[in-house]
């Protein structure tokens, strides 16, 4: 996944200004900013919900599960039903629909709650069916906007299994958080973005080194807590 | 693609019809009219009173059948922010529209049926209603539409409610007018979407003669402000306040 010269303005104010970034198959790339940074926009965007002001992203819909900012699902269908509408839409055939539904709630452990409806679900089962919903068609690659929040300690081991699985399948995965330990954790690649603009990127350790810093939090915020707006 | 559109429009039935505040609710506006002309047909029997009661009931009914569909279907998928992961599908977003307002149409439609069942039984009418009911259906057509353009423009369920509502009055005051202030009869009007409805109603009742062409002139410019509507909301889909912002 790629984006190139990426900008994005909003009755005049610009979210997002000039970003390019690559994000690497077989790899976990993880998106970093502060509330406001551009993160939520860069990655909708990327989705194809936004179209852009200037500049372009390569990824093609059909080969993209993403979950962005919320769960979205539908409360009065079940977890079966949230799934299988989104498969439908893709064009699964009804055969496939159902065995693919079948492998998805056997990976996510979703087996006591596929017949419930969404209303009826906590905050973490409402985030793994949401998962599996963004999930159903099989997709190449994913993009996650924030996956972990509000997760308890096994729904995020759960998401960060299913992340590692993923990858070593050779997906290509973007995701965004707030939380740099899971980042430091999951990512093999950091993008760092600032008021629209890129401010650095590189490995958890070359971003540490890069900065002298020891932790990746220093390093964040060295890298963003200037005064000064970045120029891009 | 036509086959999306179906597969949005068969989830947004499901989904309705699980809704029962909503079914409720169009129910009890589908047959308030049949109830009330059957209380008032106790102490009158001028037929000129109750029909005209009946037509602003009719109209009305193809506003409220499938109002909460189209409340919940844009709005409050906005709302609920389980609009912006429908969009993620590879499909384009005027699918989604027309899947929607067939939904909407639909119950809006249920709800013209419902209502002139209920008149049929309590006016012991049943051969005009037939007729009546094709010329009010495709009103139900235009007000999905309109009800779906309005819902698109809301970013919450309780914000379309409060021009939706307001819209219910359009069919009633087009009623009321024609009851209290009847026009006198211009070729034209005939052919105006919901007064047109309510003066061929008016006809069908009294076993006036109504002219075909008349009638499919009605439906043809109905369905066509219906289309136009219809696309004016798809382009509203298009925008990018609808995924940007909460």
């Amino acid at each position: 996944m790629e984006v190139s010269n990426l900008s994005k303005s909003f009755d005049g104010r610009s979210a997002v200004r000039g970003l390019s970034f690559q994000a690497a198959d077989g790899a976990i790339t993880g998106l970093l900013g502060s509330n406001g940074a551009g993160k939520t926009t860069t990655l909708r965007m990327l989705c194809g919900v936004l179209q852009p002001d200037s500049g372009s992203t390569t990824i093609g819909q059909d080969s993209l599960g993403a979950l962005l900012d919320h769960t979205g699902l539908y409360a009065r269908l079940t977890v079966r039903e949230n799934m299988e509408y989104f498969a439908r839409l893709r064009g699964m055939p009804s055969r496939a629909i159902a065995d693919r539904i079948a492998a998805v709630i056997a990976t996510l452990n979703l087996e006591t709650i596929a017949e419930r409806r969404a209303a009826n679900l906590s905050q973490g089962e409402r985030m793994r069916a949401a998962l599996a919903r963004a999930i159903v068609h099989a997709p190449r690659n994913l993009v996650l906007d924030e996956p972990a929040n509000g997760l308890d300690i096994h729904s995020v081991r759960a998401l960060r299994d299913l992340l590692r699985h993923a990858r070593d399948a050779g997906a290509a995965i973007i995701f965004s958080s707030h939380m740099l330990e899971e980042v430091r954790a999951l990512c093999d690649h950091i993008v760092i973005i600032d008021r629209g603009c890129l401010v650095a990127e590189g490995s958890p350790a070359a971003l540490c080194l890069q900065t002298a810093s020891a932790s990746l939090e220093d390093a964040f915020v060295k890298l963003t807590g200037t005064q000064e707006v970045p120029a891009c | 693609m036509l086959n999306q559109a179906l597969i949005v429009a068969r989830k947004e039935i499901a989904d309705n019809w699980r809704d029962r505040r909503s079914l409720v609710s169009a129910l009890l506006y589908a047959l308030m009219g049949p109830a009330i002309v059957m209380m008032v047909s106790f102490t009158t029997r001028a037929s000129a009173v109750l029909i005209g009661m009946m037509s602003v009931f009719t109209l009305v009914s193809a506003f409220a059948g499938g109002v909460n569909l189209a409340m919940d279907a844009v709005a409050g998928e906005r709302e609920r922010r389980s609009l912006l992961p429908l969009l993620l599908n590879p499909l384009r977003r005027r699918d989604i529209m027309i899947g929607k307002w067939l939904a909407v149409s639909l119950f809006s439609a249920a709800g013209v049926i419902i209502n002139l069942a209920g008149f049929a039984i309590v006016l012991h009418a049943p051969r005009p209603m037939f007729l009546a009911a094709a010329a009010v259906l495709p009103l139900a057509l235009l007000a999905a539409a309109l009800q779906l353009l309005i819902s698109t423009e809301c970013r919450a369920a309780k914000e379309a409610h409060t021009y939706l509502s307001m819209l219910v009055f359009l069919p009633m005051i087009a009623g009321m007018f024609q009851v209290f202030h009847p026009l006198s009869p211009r070729a034209w009007l005939n052919f105006l979407p919901v007064l047109g409805q309510q003066l061929q109603l008016e006809q069908w009742m009294h076993s006036a003669p109504v002219s075909f062409a008349q009638a499919a002139g009605l439906c043809c410019f109905t369905g066509a402000a219906a289309l136009l509507i219809l696309e004016a909301a798809a382009l509203r889909l298009e925008r990018d306040e609808i995924v940007y912002g909460d």
